[in-house]
Parts: C-alpha cells; sequence; structure tokens
C-alpha cells in the first residue's frame, strides 16, 4: 500500500516537471506553483502536526522569516543565494526558540501558543519600518533570471520531491518511530526512553527549514512583500488545512490535499466570484465530517478491508511457543 | 492637577471600559473550552454574526442596540446549540484537530457569508448617546456608550457566573470540566450539557458584538481580532476558569489602553501576544487559574 502510494507519488511528481514544456500560460503555471508550494509546506508541516502529533498552527513564522530572510539579507548586500541560506538558518533559529517555550504545552495550549509567536512576528514586522519596510513592503530579488516562472514551478516541484522523499525515509527511521510513539501517547513514549523534546524539536527544526525555503522561493515569485502577506494566521491555517485534510501522518497525504484544496480554491475563485470562501468552507467542513481522518487516510482504511486476510485466524494468540511461531511463519509462505 | 496622574488613570478607566466587553467574549470562550477541550475557531464570527443582527435590527427599527442585545444572544444561542448538534456531535471522540478544523470551515462559511450579503463595506451606526460625555472633575472624561455597554456586559458577566456555580446545568458543565469520562458515569448528559454550553458561549460572544456595535465600526473580518484576543484571555485566565477568563479581560483592557496610550496603538496586540507567551511559559495553567495544562 505505502510502496504504491509512494511510487504514484513519484510519477506524478515526475511527470509534472514535464508540464511546463507544453507551452502553458504564466498564469496557469503560477497556480501549479501554488499547488506544489503549499504540497512542500503541508509535507514539511506533517512532520510535526502528523506524525509527532503537534498541532502547530503557526508556521507562517517560518515562511515569513525565509521570505524576510531573503528581502532583508541581500539587501545588506549579501547575494540572492547566500540570502536565501540565511533565511533558512535564521528559520531554524526561530523555530529551535518557539519548539523550546511552546513544546512544553500540550494539546490546545501548543497550537494557541505557536499562533502567537507567528502574531508576534507579523506585528514586529508591521511595526518597524526601518527594519522590515512595515506595510509599504520590502523588494525581494528574483532568483533566477532566466525564464523565472518556469524555473519557480520546477523549483517548488523539486522542492516537494525532496520533502516527500525526506517524510518517507523518516517515516521508516528510528527517528519517525519515535515522532510517532510521541503522538500515541507521549507519556509512554518517555517512559520507554524517547527523549520527546530533542525528537520533537528537530522535527521542527527540519519542518521550519522546508518551510523557511518555500518561503523564499515564494517571496522571489513575487519580488515584493508585506507583513500580511507572508505572516498572516491565513498561511498557517492553510498549511495546517492541506495536510490535515490530505490526511496528517500519512506520507502522501499533503500532496493530495494540496493537489485537491488549491486547485478547487483556484475553480471556485473563477466559477463562485465573491462566494469562493464560503464554498471552500463548506468542502473543509464536509471533508471533515465525512472524512474524518483525512482523505488519504479514509481511503487506506477502506481498502484495507479488502485486504486479503491473515492466514491465521486473529484469535490465535495461544502461548507463542517457539513451534508455534514457526508453524506460523511456515503458514504464512 | 498633575498629568501623570490623570493620564495613566483615563488610560486605567478606559481600559476597563473596553476589558468589560473583553471579559464577556472571553468568558463564552472558556465556557465552551472547559466543556469541551476544544478552541472554537469560529467564536469571532459568532460575534460578527452578533453585530449584523443587532446592526439589522436597528436599521428596521432605529431601536437603540442597548436594548436589543437580548435578540442578538437569543440567536446566537440557537446558532451555537445548532452548531453543536449539526457539526460538532457527529465528530465527538475524533482528533481535536478535526474539530479545530471544522470551526476554522465555520468561520469561513460565515464571514464570506456575511460578506455575501452585506459587502465588504464598513458600516457604523449613530446615536443619541454617542455624542454624550461624563465628566468626572476636570480632567477625566467617560464616553456614555462604553459606560452603558460596560455595565450590561459586567451584569451578564456576573449572571454568568452565578449560571455556571449556582444551577444544575453550570455544576454538570464544571463536573465536566473537571474530567469527562466521569461525568457521565454520574448520569450528567454530556451532550446535552455541551449543547447548552455551546449555545450560552456562543451567546455571549454575539452579545458582546451587539454592545460593540455602536462604538465600533461593523465588516465581515471584524470578528478576527476579538477570536485572538479571546484565545489569549482564555490561556490568561487559566483554561476553562470562566472567573478567570473574565479578569483575564478586564486586565487586558488595562494593558492594551496603556500600551496605546504610551507606546502606540499598534503595538496593543502585539502586547497582548507577549503577554500570553510569557504566561505560557512561566505558568501555564494561567494566572488565575488552577488546572494543569
Amino acid at each position: 500500500m505505502r510502496k504504491w502510494q509512494l511510487l504514484i507519488a513519484a510519477v506524478f511528481l515526475l511527470a509534472a516537471l514535464f508540464v511546463p514544456l507544453f507551452g502553458l500560460t504564466d498564469y496557469t503555471l503560477q497556480i501549479l506553483f501554488r499547488v506544489f508550494l503549499f504540497a512542500a509546506l503541508g509535507l514539511a508541516w506533517n512532520l510535526v502536526g502528523g506524525y509527532a502529533g503537534q498541532l502547530s498552527l503557526g508556521h507562517a513564522a517560518y515562511f515569513g522569516v525565509g521570505a524576510y530572510g531573503l528581502a532583508l539579507f541581500s539587501k545588506l548586500g549579501i547575494s540572492p543565494w547566500a540570502a536565501v541560506l540565511l533565511g533558512v538558518v535564521l528559520a531554524m533559529i526561530c523555530a529551535a526558540m518557539i519548539g523550546s517555550v511552546s513544546f512544553r504545552l500540550r494539546g490546545p495550549y501548543f497550537a494557541l501558543c505557536t499562533i502567537a509567536f507567528a502574531e508576534v512576528l507579523r506585528l514586529v514586522a508591521k511595526n518597524l519600518p526601518n527594519v522590515t519596510g512595515g506595510d509599504v513592503g520590502v523588494q525581494v530579488p528574483l532568483l533566477f533570471a532566466h525564464s523565472p516562472v518556469r524555473s519557480f514551478y520546477w523549483s517548488v516541484v523539486l522542492l516537494t520531491a525532496f520533502a516527500l522523499g525526506l517524510s518517507a525515509w523518516i517515516e521508516r527511521s528510528r527517528f519517525g518511530y519515535y515522532l510517532m510513539a510521541i503522538r500515541e501517547d507521549q507519556d509512554t513514549a518517555l517512559s520507554v526512553g524517547v527523549n520527546a523534546a530533542r525528537c520533537k524539536l528537530w522535527a521542527l527544526l527540519i519542518s521550519a527549514a522546508i518551510t523557511g525555503l518555500g518561503g523564499a522561493l515564494y517571496a522571489s515569485m513575487f519580488l515584493f512583500i508585506v507583513p500580511d502577506q507572508v505572516l498572516p494566521m491565513e498561511i498557517s491555517t492553510e498549511i495546517a488545512i492541506v495536510a490535515m485534510l490530505g490526511g496528517a501522518g500519512t506520507l502522501i497525504g499533503p500532496l493530495v490535499g494540496s493537489v485537491l484544496l488549491e486547485s478547487a480554491a483556484e475553480i471556485f475563485k473563477n466559477v463562485f466570484k465573491e462566494a469562493n470562501l464560503l464554498i471552500y468552507g463548506v468542502l473543509i467542513i464536509v471533508v471533515v465530517l465525512f472524512m474524518p481522518e483525512g482523505i488519504v487516510g479514509t481511503f487506506t482504511r477502506k481498502l484495507a478491508l479488502f485486504k486479503k486476510a491473515p492466514a491465521v485466524p486473529f484469535a490465535a494468540p495461544v502461548p507463542a511457543t517457539i513451534e508455534a511461531e514457526s508453524e506460523r511463519a511456515a503458514l504464512n509462505e | 492637577m498633575v498629568n501623570w496622574f490623570y493620564i495613566p488613570l483615563q488610560g486605567i478607566i478606559n481600559g476597563l471600559l473596553t476589558g468589560a466587553l473583553y471579559a464577556l467574549i472571553g468568558m463564552g470562550m472558556a465556557l465552551i473550552f472547559g466543556v469541551m477541550r476544544i478552541v472554537n475557531f469560529a467564536h469571532g464570527a459568532f460575534l460578527m454574526m452578533g453585530m449584523y443582527a443587532t446592526y439589522v435590527v436597528f436599521q428596521a427599527t432605529g431601536v437603540s442596540p442597548y436594548y436589543e442585545f437580548p435578540l442578538a444572544g437569543i440567536l446566537l444561542f440557537f446558532v451555537g446549540y445548532a452548531t453543536y448538534m449539526g457539526l460538532l456531535r457527529p465528530i465527538r471522540g475524533q482528533v481535536d484537530f478535526m474539530v479545530i478544523l471544522l470551526t476554522m470551515g465555520l468561520a469561513l462559511v460565515l464571514t464570506d457569508g456575511a460578506q455575501l450579503v452585506f459587502g465588504a463595506d464598513y458600516h457604523q451606526i449613530n446615536i443619541p448617546l454617542l455624542s454624550r460625555n461624563i465628566h468626572l472633575g476636570s480632567q477625566i472624561s467617560i464616553n456614555a456608550p462604553w459606560l452603558v455597554s460596560f455595565a450590561i456586559a459586567m451584569a451578564l458577566a456576573g449572571a454568568l457566573y452565578w449560571v455556571v456555580t449556582h444551577t444544575m446545568f453550570g455544576r454538570a458543565a464544571r463536573a465536566i470540566a473537571q474530567n469527562p469520562y466521569a461525568a457521565p458515569l454520574m448520569g450528567i448528559n454530556v451532550n446535552r450539557v455541551q449543547a447548552v454550553a455551546f449555545g450560552i458561549g456562543s451567546a455571549a460572544a454575539g452579545i458582546s458584538g451587539a454592545l460593540l456595535l455602536p462604538v465600533f465600526y461593523l465588516f465581515p473580518e471584524v470578528g478576527n481580532q476579538f477570536k485572538l484576543k479571546s484565545f489569549v484571555m482564555v490561556v490568561l485566565g487559566g483554561m476553562g476558569s470562566i472567573q478567570g477568563a473574565a479578569i483575564a479581560g478586564l486586565v487586558l483592557g488595562v494593558v492594551e489602553s496603556l500600551t496605546s496610550l504610551y507606546w502606540g496603538n499598534e503595538w496593543a496586540l502585539a502586547v497582548d501576544f507577549v503577554l500570553f507567551i510569557l504566561v505560557l511559559s512561566l505558568k501555564p495553567s494561567g494566572i488565575f487559574g488552577s488546572q494543569r495544562a
């Protein structure tokens, strides 16, 4: 099941790389840019929100820091790509600070704390016009001089592929199992020796790095940013919605969520005009009501019903002697 | 006398007047959080609904919002009750994420719905009371509508506190807040109590909206800032403690007012959040709360 998902996602991303060669308009490519940008952001969020089960509603902080990092460091005369790197590092430093405070909290307290940090950053960016340009905004250097729209599109597809590969690897690593153990029951995880604080912080650092990179790409694509565009709560919630509706804690959930929701949002904008957010809200409600485990989560469970039943009936756990074990192994072959 | 005394005093008085409305909003949120353990992201949208409902009635009849606020309360009680019964109850027992997500979706629907019906324009109403000022001595002056809304909000906050501490509903709600597993074993109908609590919490938001209408601009996204502030209040007060949220509302009003006075209006919300982070990191149970985070 998981292998199939990964294969389909890989083929999909590979196909996506060739899309710009079919003479699409810049406008269409910009929409697709957004689709894959949020897929990458959702995958990054999924490490913290999905696998580790920590509902972060403040990922706009890392997005915005990545964006502003690029803008402000290059204003100091640093070359754009070095500024991107510095922005990503700055996003990770922010994550370390935010994480060290907020990870001590659980459940709704954690979610609210992450919102608060992101909002403080937004308000500081708004209220310090000397540093950030405030509401007037700040210019961002163009990262790709040659056919920019295509290049930006390719770069987010690659970022998505990277995030997907990393998630797949983490999901099967010891680190990933630690994260899932923390999600299922933090106290039990602690009691068997999982260093929950460190694991959660690492997950957040990785997540923030990808999110910051996404923010830098977004900023450079638009060439000009203001705080309400790259640091608002709407970015945080959109990232979380994409990942959760796709299926939090599933490998390809965020990708599926982003493709469906971002294209739905674009279609709604054209079809329903002013009512687009209303329909979008209804869509969220309907998915939550009828697929409470997310799209991918619910589908995998439905499909699992039709999987081949195990050879040994599940009433079997009689005292498992070595003979019985080997018998069962033989039966399974 | 001297200005260093009267200017901050005026600031504190203004803060308390705003804070009373915050307190009512925060108490509604705290009641919902206490019995359901979810953060209601539609709280601001409910407040906005209360404001628009009052606005419509005011435009049609000309009756001052200070008389028609019970209508907003009744309307929002039923909206909250129906929201719980229709949307939240079916997904009870699912992960908290999904419940939060649902309230976000609902907030989007209500906000955009208001924009479709009423447009994105800013509205303001004009009542004769707005131009009345009450002078205390030569230095302090209080705008009459704020004083009226302060009195109403404080009375309602007191009533809500009484309901929670002295009625069977209140006792059941506190029992659920204390232990959601033991409460049903003691014969408490959790569904009904949660539905009523959600209704009352939403009604508090709606009434606050009605009381805000004369002194505030009305537009579809007006609820967002109050939603954020109600998060702050619920945490400052200790999650689920409604008297804590009420005191936190007053504190927040004063802090904001003094911040605006000395540092500029644009920093008020930032100071709210810094206060919030400080409290969460130093004393996660809230300043006035006893529950452990």
